[in-house]
């Protein structure tokens, strides 16, 4: 597709600045990406270490490790560090790098804002993570927050919706400067339809973000005002109604489970080409996909809440809407592969993570169509069964997406290759981990066991070992990540402007040296 | 990094943010509202 004619880079007298105030003021959008990224890594060991914790206890059964409450702790305090912490940052660090970089724009058009959304989040989760040394504890009645169990937590509450909001403007203000890049500072000849998958699943996203962080941030203000103020939105007590939070945060929580995966869409559909050396099949009908599952996602949220009673008419209204969301998912999972028929596949650790996306995927929009029926959800509800099909989705779909990503990108970033064989032996442990860890809880989940317990009946002894065996191993594994990503910075062999010479990546950032230059297209390149 | 920008690009820049920003808080206002208008009635 593109290529710029222009991509000579002049020697520019404004360098990086030194030390610590290159990272404190950085209104680059290289370096402000790299300090996203870097922040949702750690984020991603945090909030890994806690789900360790969390399998340790549910080894055998019984309390051996920790005590019921540390244990509710962990499962809320590990879903918001996971959700708000590794997953959304990292796509937000993806998108600071990349964006710039395949529309042709010297920089995000709101540098100042982009550094101010960055350093918001070290406070948010600083505030967030102390809560586990306040009176009281962590937050432990599940990330959802429901009334009136956390309008029962101790000193923690406040300190969890200021870290909200806090990670709510962090968001909308990297979503406002993702939207006004795309639209205003596209390269001369860049239509909108001419524009790299990536930004455009991205700018979906953006507008999905800007629609639903504020529904949030008015549900946990409203939360608030109801501990402090003797408000009672949501106090049964008072006349306010718990289920009203429900719907409101659903109609927040279901769009959000897509902010985590129409970025790992675009990225998906960045690297299957490239690796396949052929053009993406049906490069529109991908775009028209992901904003149909924008569309479907505001309209399908009772589909968390069958169990909660509502009227029947309501329920088939989510269920039949839900399963609609399979059609443009099928769309778009046909297109990948449409795109590897017949092409010359190779497999670079960013195609195996992209295949084991599809394929992992798929399994976790399986079991969500499953729950999606309310008659089998009246069964599956607050069983492992849930707990299987959103890991599935978020795990090796979003996180390996963003693995792939990395891998793809990295020698881009840094001017280095990584070693090849580690991140591929970083993949098959993975791969095999994350499915001992997570296949086995669909058959807990079946066979009854609820999700969100330290403890369990006996019969559930021998799957549970299995998947925690699983994520020792997969949490493990991703210290071959950390190494080959600290490799790769440090130096090794050095990669071409192209990077996958031999395969056909398309798309300006491709057309600028590895590593790109801290200030790229200060000339705008024009696309043909 | 700051660029110098023609007053267009930045006129139209600071107007889309703005209306964003705008969109971004009517929403979070609107749905206390509309949460208090649904407990009153």
């Amino acid at each position: 597709m593109a290529h710029a004619t222009d991509t000579a880079h002049d020697a520019h007298d404004d360098q990086p600045a030194t030390g610590i105030k290159r990272w404190l003021f950085a209104t680059n959008h290289k370096d402000i990406g790299t300090m996203y990224l870097v922040f949702s890594l750690i984020m991603f060991f945090v909030g890994g270490t806690m789900a360790m914790i969390i399998r340790a206890e549910l080894f055998e059964p019984g309390l051996q490790l920790v005590d019921p409450g540390f244990f509710n702790e962990m499962t809320t305090m590990h879903a918001l560090v996971m959700i708000f912490g590794a997953v959304m940052p990292a796509f937000v660090g993806l998108a600071n790098w990349m964006i710039p970089l395949q529309v042709g724009a010297p920089d995000m058009a709101l540098p100042r804002m982009n550094n101010f959304s960055f350093w918001i989040l070290p406070f948010a989760f600083t505030l967030l993570l102390s809560t586990l040394f306040v009176p009281g504890g962590a937050p432990a009645g599940g990330w959802t927050m429901y009334p009136p169990l956390a309008l029962q937590f101790g000193d923690s509450f406040p300190m969890l919706i200021f870290a909200i909001h806090l990670m709510g403007v962090s968001s909308i203000m990297g979503a406002i400067n993702v939207i006004v890049t795309i639209l205003n500072m596209r390269a001369p000849g860049m239509s909108l339809l001419k524009m790299p998958l990536f930004c455009w699943s991205w700018l979906i996203t953006a507008y999905l973000l800007i629609a639903v962080m504020p529904v949030l941030a008015g549900a946990v203000t409203m939360l608030l005002t109801d501990h402090f103020f003797g408000t009672s939105f949501f106090n049964a007590a008072g006349g306010g109604d718990p289920l009203m939070f429900e719907h409101i945060f659903w109609f927040f929580g279901h769009p959000e489970v897509y902010i985590m995966i129409l970025p790992a869409f675009g990225v998906i559909s960045e690297i299957i080409p490239t690796f396949s050396r052929k053009p993406l099949f049906g490069a529109s009908s991908m775009i028209y996909a992901i904003a149909s599952i924008a569309f479907l996602s505001f309209i399908v949220w009772g589909h968390h809440m069958f169990a909660d009673g509502m009227p029947l008419a309501a329920q088939m209204f989510f269920m039949m809407s839900t399963m609609l969301i399979a059609v443009p998912t099928g769309v778009k999972v046909f297109n990948w592969t449409a795109t590897m028929w017949r092409g010359s596949l190779s497999f670079e650790p960013p195609m195996l993570f992209a295949l084991g996306f599809l394929f992992m995927f798929t399994i976790g929009g399986f079991s969500g169509l499953m729950l999606a029926l309310v008659p089998a959800d009246f069964q599956y509800n607050q069983s492992y069964f849930v707990v299987a099909h959103f890991h599935y989705v978020l795990v090796p779909g979003a996180v390996f997406s963003i693995m792939g990503a990395v891998y793809y990108w990295l020698p881009k970033w840094t001017g280095n290759m990584y070693n090849m064989k580690l991140a591929k032996t970083h993949f098959w442990l993975s791969t095999i981990f994350v499915n001992v860890l997570f296949f086995p809880q669909h058959f807990l989940g079946l066979a009854g066991m609820p999700r969100r317990i330290p403890d369990y009946a006996v019969q559930f002894t021998d799957w549970n070992m299995v998947s925690s065996i699983g994520a020792f191993g997969f949490g493990l594994s991703q210290i071959l990540f950390a190494i080959a990503i600290i490799q790769c910075v440090r130096g090794g062999q050095k990669a071409t402007a192209k990077v996958w010479s031999d395969a056909t990546p398309t798309g300006l950032e491709w057309t600028i040296p590895s590593p790109a230059p801290y200030h790229s297209f200060t000339t705008a390149p024009e696309v043909h | 990094m700051i660029v110098n920008r023609a007053p267009e690009q930045s006129r139209r820049i600071r107007n889309s943010a703005l209306a964003l920003l705008s969109v971004a808080l009517a929403v979070y206002f609107a749905y206390i509202a509309l949460t208090i208008y649904r407990s009153r009635h």
